[in-house]
């Protein structure tokens, strides 16, 4: 047990080692540094930008650059963001609980939704209820998350001024709300962004689960189920659903990393201050810490993502318990 | 004001259904007004000494002011028409040193005085290699800068020319030595006071998370008076489309640029909202590289050639493209000059779009279409070259397509390739690029040309050397009267147009759009927020988010 724990955490760092590497290797050669300028003004002489770089150490060879910036990393230090000029640790502290937030709303919508479908689904085999999920699911499936978002905007914030358009709170009235009203405003901000980041997820979901349900009905241990007199709602939902949920344990952990990295273009529509779009403006800003500090986040994320479905699988199986206490 | 409004904003919030129920029934006396503007690019900086973007302008300008601010027709001639700000008035005690006497109701957010040493400190730090200001080089023909007093401040120059007023004033806005003179100069760029500024203008820093939003309050004891809106909040929206959208559902009140006719006709039509419009401080264009990229050091086989260069530009039909692009709001400008440059001169007329005479300037240079292919040949081969612009900018793509069909039709194959911003910008520096597809944004002051066109210029890509052009400028900026200038500025855009290193291609009325409960909307075009202080909400059209914070 305290070898397998060792091994997982060896690997984590290798992991994490190697994207910090690439992310950084990859970045420097990249056209560009964080001071070439991002706008088209001749407001910023050249003269500038070099002493700039002078001024960062961004003159000095890469293989320097690097190793100061390992040297810090292991001091807990992520570097400095160049064009926001703070500690790349602190603009990234600052997007990571909006990521959170829509992370796990997404998921919750993305699941609760998508395991719901191809239950439905599968339980009902080539029924007209199930080709006609299955044509909505892959009409969601294929509809980009970008123009589904600006059409929920347009309906539910301009049509029907239900919900807000984007931003994450109210920027008028937030400060001077009390507890629960903010907290209100919060979740009105978050349906929309977490419905489109959701329920496009969802259809995938479903289309999974869909396929797992139907390895699991035709089992013999559903047929010795309906045999034994049960009901067709309990075979479903006590023993298909229980096996064929596995699949989208293992989809459940790998989602989290995805959803925290890469929500960015539900992030752009909804003005939705979070990690992924973070990461992809300052990689339009040559921003090298800040990057390489949100690639190492990613990585971990990825590593606990993978734990977390490992976890979940020993609950949700007893047959993996029994096989791990031998 | 009556002081229901809190209650039934969170209750709106809570429950969006009831919306109606809490129209707004109360007015303010004094400061009230909140006006949210979209921005789709960041904020880097809120104090103007460290920013070098157009946002952290126009933000840091509501915190900092600059001694005098150039007047609305954008002159940077001599002093007239410059307004004071923190200097009450001026005088030019010889040609080559201008003393300013400070408005001693002048005083920083913290109530000390605005002082001549605040001045000192200021030119000290932005000429400083360490803090490294963006306009550290345009401050070079300042020899010196000192305290007469405490309220006045004495600017001696190295020479006379027509810009050393707008050089004084213009770059700099005033930092509180008092607070800052104690930070070593390395460290002020990520100093506490950058996050959190204590300022002298007409607004006081309240907010600001980082990628999401940026909060000013109103400063109800500003000396030059009551600023009209009580809070300004800058919210960050990643895309344009998004923003255009927000601003119809309500939930904004500014957006400076609505990029196309349709956007700008849907904003119209919204009985919320209003477009403004306003000469652009920018200009597209695209340019054509004297020099072969593939072989260093030897002339472009196209481009190295004045006659081609101009048949090509009159291949081109600009007004068409304009008006696919732009609609109504675009316009062809007649050199590397945007609509808002005091030089602009409407009698000047861009080369003419003609393909019959484009094609005999070809074929008189050899370039006939030999194969019968629709491509024109010569000796050197097919007219063939890549057209390269950034995937940023949805307007150039869409200029390009048109123009690709245009050239077509005469004989002429470009390809297209779009590329991520920094990395159009490498190839352009590098001179990697057959001709560039590109836009600049322009200072009132036009000696920006120096470094975009001229043979010295950092930011001269394509590598166009003419010395009479830059004889031209040099004079223009030297010179010491505007009649003077204007005629040196005129007869270098005549000889730049002649030899068309570029196509010039749009220049625009910059449509923006505005809540119509704003009254006193006044735009000045290099800088859209230079006037936002005396905007204000029309008494009775308060809706809720008005009433928030007022007095």
């Amino acid at each position: 047990m305290i070898a397998s724990v060792a091994r997982r955490i060896a690997q984590a760092a290798a992991i994490v080692f190697l994207v910090a590497t690439a992310t950084f290797v990859l970045l420097q050669l990249a056209p560009g540094d964080p001071f070439s300028p991002q706008e088209e003004s001749s407001r910023v002489p050249p003269s500038v930008i070099e002493q700039h770089r002078r001024n960062f150490g961004l003159d000095q060879p890469i293989h320097v650059q690097y190793w100061r910036y390992l040297s810090n990393l292991v001091r807990g230090d992520f570097g400095y963001s160049f064009s926001l000029n703070r500690p790349a640790l602190d603009v990234i502290r600052e997007v990571i609980p909006n990521t959170l937030i829509l992370a796990l709303a997404a998921l919750v919508v993305d699941f609760s939704i998508g395991i719901a479908i191809g239950t439905v689904q599968g339980a009902r085999p080539h029924s007209r209820v199930d080709d006609t999920l299955t044509v909505v699911t892959v009409i969601l499936f294929s509809i980009p998350v970008f123009w589904f978002g600006l059409m929920l905007i347009m309906v539910f914030a301009g049509q029907l001024h239900w919900l807000p358009a984007g931003g994450a709170v109210s920027p008028a009235a937030y400060s001077a709300l009390p507890f629960f009203g903010k907290i209100a405003d919060r979740l009105t901000h978050l349906i929309l962004p977490a419905i489109t980041l959701g329920l496009i997820s969802a259809a995938g979901t479903a289309r999974y689960h869909r396929g797992a349900m139907l390895d699991t009905i035709t089992q013999d241990f559903i047929r010795t189920a309906r045999a034994k007199g049960l009901s067709e709602r309990a075979v479903m939902l006590r023993h298909a659903l229980r096996h064929a949920i596995l699949p989208a344990v293992t989809l459940f952990g790998l989602s989290l990393p995805v959803l925290l990295s890469g929500a960015v273009l539900v992030e752009a529509v909804f003005g939705w201050n979070g990690m992924g779009r973070l990461s992809v403006d300052s990689i339009f800003r040559r921003d090298y810490h800040v990057v390489t500090g949100a690639a190492i986040l990613a990585a971990v994320m990825v590593v606990a993502g993978n734990l977390l479905a490992d976890i979940l699988y020993r609950v949700v199986d007893p047959r993996t318990r029994v096989e791990g206490a031998s | 004001m009556r002081t229901n409004s809190k209650a039934c904003i969170t209750l709106t919030l809570a429950l969006p259904f009831v919306l109606p129920a809490c129209a707004p029934e109360q007015d303010c006396t004094d400061v009230c007004g909140t006006m949210i503007t979209l921005t789709t690019a960041g904020v880097d900086a809120i104090v103007p000494a460290f920013t070098g973007s157009s946002n952290g302008y126009a933000i840091g300008d509501q915190m900092f002011l600059k001694l005098a601010e150039i007047g609305p027709d954008l002159e940077p001639i001599g002093d007239a028409g410059f307004i004071p700000e923190l200097a009450e008035r001026w005088s030019f005690e010889d040609p080559r040193t201008i003393v300013f006497y400070l408005d001693p109701r002048a005083a920083w957010h913290d109530a000390v005085p605005v002082t001549a040493e605040d001045v000192v400190f200021t030119f000290d730090v932005y000429r400083d290699t360490l803090v490294n200001a963006v306009p550290r080089d345009n401050l070079e023909p300042i020899a010196s800068v000192t305290a007469r007093d405490d309220h006045t401040v004495v600017f001696t120059f190295e020479e006379e020319y027509t810009a050393q007023f707008y050089d004084a004033t213009h770059h700099m806005r005033i930092l509180p030595a008092h607070l800052l003179d104690t930070v070593p100069r390395a460290e002020l760029r990520s100093h506490p006071f950058t996050r959190a500024p204590i300022g002298n203008g007409p607004y006081r820093f309240a907010s600001w998370t980082t990628g999401e939003s940026v909060e000013l309050v109103a400063d109800p004891e500003f000396f030059l008076g009551t600023p009209g809106i009580g809070r300004l909040i800058w919210q960050i929206v990643g895309d344009l489309q998004a923003a255009v959208e927000r601003m119809l559902a309500g939930d904004a009140d500014f957006l400076d640029f609505l990029g196309t006719p349709e956007n700008a006709e849907r904003v119209r039509a919204a009985p919320n909202l209003e477009v403004a419009t306003f000469p652009a401080s920018f200009y597209y264009y695209i340019a054509f590289n004297f020099d072969d990229p593939d072989r260093p050091g030897q002339p472009h086989p196209l481009f190295s050639d004045p006659v081609v260069r101009r048949a090509i530009t009159m291949a081109v039909d600009r007004e068409a493209i304009n008006a696919a692009v732009f609609g109504e709001y675009g316009e062809v400008p007649p050199g590397p000059i945007s609509r808002g440059l005091w030089i602009w001169d409407d009698e000047r007329s861009p080369l003419p779009y003609d393909t019959t005479e484009a094609k005999r300037l070809l074929a008189s240079r050899g370039w006939e279409d030999r194969d019968g292919d629709g491509v024109l040949d010569s000796d050197a081969g097919a007219m063939q070259f890549e057209l390269t612009s950034r995937s940023s900018s949805s307007s150039s793509r869409a200029a390009a397509v048109i123009l690709q069909e245009q050239l077509r039709r005469v004989g002429i194959e470009v390809t297209f390739t779009d590329l991520e911003f920094l990395t159009w910008q490498t190839r352009g520096q590098a001179g990697r690029f057959d001709a560039t597809f590109g836009a600049w944004i322009q200072d009132p002051d036009p000696s920006g040309l120096l470094q975009t066109w001229a043979s010295s210029g950092g930011s001269n890509w394509g590598g166009y050397r003419n010395p009479r052009f830059d004889e031209l400028i040099a004079q223009a900026i030297a010179a010491r009267e505007r009649e003077v200038a204007r005629d040196l500025w005129d007869r270098a855009m005549e000889t730049i147009q002649n030899d068309a290193p570029a196509i010039w291609m749009m220049t625009l009325q910059q449509a923006a759009a505005v809540s119509s409960r704003f009254e006193n909307v006044a735009i000045r075009p290099d800088q859209w927020s230079a006037y936002l202080w005396t905007w204000r909400v029309r008494r009775g059209e308060m809706i809720e988010r008005d009433m928030i914070g007022a007095r």
